[in-house]
């Protein structure tokens, strides 16, 4: 079955196309890069354009525009600040998102998946990778520009926190947006998955205008897609007791590697 | 009066002006992308270009000078023998707004440039040259065994084409085989020089496997022994049947001990590889002669004790 006229793109970020088949919806980003797959996903052309299946199962990001995401997503021309990049199955259909005049700048710690994302880098022209700890944005701040959004997919008990403190070093001008895929797993078993979402959300609504979150379920156990528009807090500093922390109770917190 | 700032973007320097107006710069830490990146990772007083010098010493007496990153606040104190602080957030998010966009390459080729300069420094560290080599160890390892095993299921039929290929094939599975030898012997090397103590009671090999498996000395060394015990076991831990070993499995001397009572052993074990990895990541002191003499005695009265 080829795949053509029934590609629709959307209209909030026109490099995802969305496809309905009988039993499910489709997703499909315009590449930036050439052949061969990034990891193994099916590739398509229609009318000299080349696209990439973003699979739910996949990507987080994926998953949420299944579960009826409506919030932003990352635009043509826009630069994001990607945290947790791994080794780029996502950040390479953010890249994609962006196109060929927006950037990705791709944050991961790890040495091995920072391998791979390296060697897509070569290949992807809108990813930018940087090998660091997101923990400390600025250690990497001379090497980022100020953003139009923040995505971020780490799974720390602190996540949020670092989100934050990225956000407001790096993010630039009101309306920029902030994504997290939420790993409540990671957060400690205090709360229940949706009292995390919960207490996120309470936390995130201090600085940002929340978008109607929602769960990643059946593609993602106990995950979470939060975020919203830098709002208030561009302008207001950020009290100090409004900080989230870290859990103290390092035997409650899932340990953090 | 606003204080003057110098920030970094990526390959270039900037003195970014009051909001309306353009940024001073780029002065450029270097053309080529390579040594751009280099120069940005020290980023010394040898790395300020004379152009960007010329700009701070024009700055007047009495007026502050920020800069950031932090290693260029040093470096621009040491070359303009001034104070030099750092900007706070605000300040930072201000100037870099008007810092103008970067050359599309230029950037692309630095950041690929950057990136394998941070790779290549990370992997050559001791640790990660021994998590590697593990890993390595533990794939070949792996295809050694499935060639061996596949080679079983044929049988040589004398002076017909299917020979010719056992043949050739037996040749690459003992180069295979050398090759795994060679690397197990490096990885054995390696693992008694940065574990010494947990390469002598679970043997070097296995010590290399539980480094990798933990991501690092220091990340092993903080772990309790029942972590230890468990890592790289392939099941769900439960209270009534979860596993009782991870790769502590492949530890030297497990053989000797009665099959029902290895998981007691592989209790004791963990506890010993625990106190061994911590002194090999703390106090660097061999103990590892206690450490032995206290797990052979575990296995001896193991061996004795019936179930």
């Amino acid at each position: 079955m080829r795949p053509g006229r029934n590609f629709r793109p959307r209209e909030d970020s026109p490099r995802l196309l969305e496809v309905d088949r009988a039993d499910r919806r489709e997703l499909w980003t315009e590449a930036v890069g050439d052949p061969p797959p990034v990891y193994g996903e099916r590739w398509t052309e229609v009318a000299e354009r080349r696209f990439r299946s973003f699979e739910p199962g996949r990507s987080k990001l994926a998953a949420a525009v299944v579960r009826g995401w409506t919030g932003d997503l990352p635009a043509p021309g826009e630069r994001w600040l990607y945290l947790g990049a791994a080794t780029g199955t996502t950040a390479s259909h953010v890249a994609d998102l962006v196109g060929p005049d927006g950037r990705v700048y791709a944050v991961e710690r790890s040495l091995r998946p920072f391998a791979r994302l390296l060697s897509l880098s070569e290949r992807w022209p809108s990813l930018r990778p940087i090998l660091a700890d997101a923990r400390d944005p600025l250690g990497y701040s001379s090497l980022v520009p100020p953003v139009d959004g923040v995505y971020a997919d780490i799974a720390q008990a602190d996540q949020l926190d670092i989100v934050l403190r990225n956000a407001e070093l790096l993010l630039f001008g009101e309306g920029a947006r902030v994504l997290i895929a939420l790993k409540t797993a990671s957060m400690g078993r205090q709360r229940s998955a949706a009292g995390h979402r919960e207490a996120a959300e309470r936390t995130l609504s201090d600085s940002v205008s929340l978008f109607a979150s929602v769960p990643l379920e059946p593609f993602h156990k106990a995950h979470f897609m939060v975020g919203g528009r830098w709002g208030r807090s561009a302008r207001l500093p950020v009290r100090e007791g409004e900080r989230p922390t870290r859990p103290r109770d390092r035997r409650l917190g899932r340990r953090a590697r | 009066m606003r204080p003057t700032l110098v920030v970094g973007n990526g390959p270039d320097l900037f003195v970014p002006g009051p909001e309306s107006t353009r940024a001073a710069g780029p002065f450029p830490l270097d053309p080529d992308p390579s040594r751009a990146a280099a120069r940005f990772e020290s980023l010394g007083p040898s790395d300020l270009s004379s152009a960007l010098i010329t700009v701070l010493t024009s700055v007047p007496e009495g007026s502050r000078l920020l800069a950031s990153p932090p290693r260029l606040a040093r470096a621009i104190a040491e070359v303009t023998h001034r104070p030099v602080g750092s900007p706070n957030v605000e300040e930072l998010r201000r100037a870099r707004a008007s810092i103008p966009r970067a050359d599309p390459e230029a950037e692309r080729r630095f950041f690929l440039a950057l990136g394998h300069l941070r790779l290549e420094r990370a992997l050559r560290a001791p640790e990660e040259v021994l998590i590697t080599l593990a890993r390595e160890e533990e794939r070949v390892e792996r295809s050694v065994g499935r060639e061996a095993r596949a080679a079983e299921s044929f049988i040589a039929v004398p002076d017909s084409p299917l020979d010719r290929h056992l043949v050739a094939w037996g040749r690459a599975r003992g180069a295979l085989g050398d090759l795994e030898e060679a690397l197990r012997e490096t990885l054995e090397a390696e693992a008694r020089r940065l574990v010494p103590n947990l390469s002598a009671v679970v043997g070097p090999r296995t010590a290399a496997r539980l480094v990798a498996l933990a991501g690092g000395v220091g990340a092993l060394a903080r772990m309790p022994s029942a972590r230890i015990q468990l890592l790289g076991s392939r099941r769900r831990p439960s209270a009534e049947r979860g596993p009782r070993f991870g790769i502590l499995y492949r530890a030297d001397r497990l053989a000797d001990v009665p099959i029902g009572r290895r998981g007691a052993y592989a209790r004791s074990l963990a506890a010993l590889a625990a106190i061994a990895v911590r002194a090999d990541a703390s106090t660097h002191r061999d103990i590892s002669a206690g450490l032995v003499a206290r797990r052979d005695r575990r296995i001896e009265s193991l061996r004795r004790k019936r179930r």
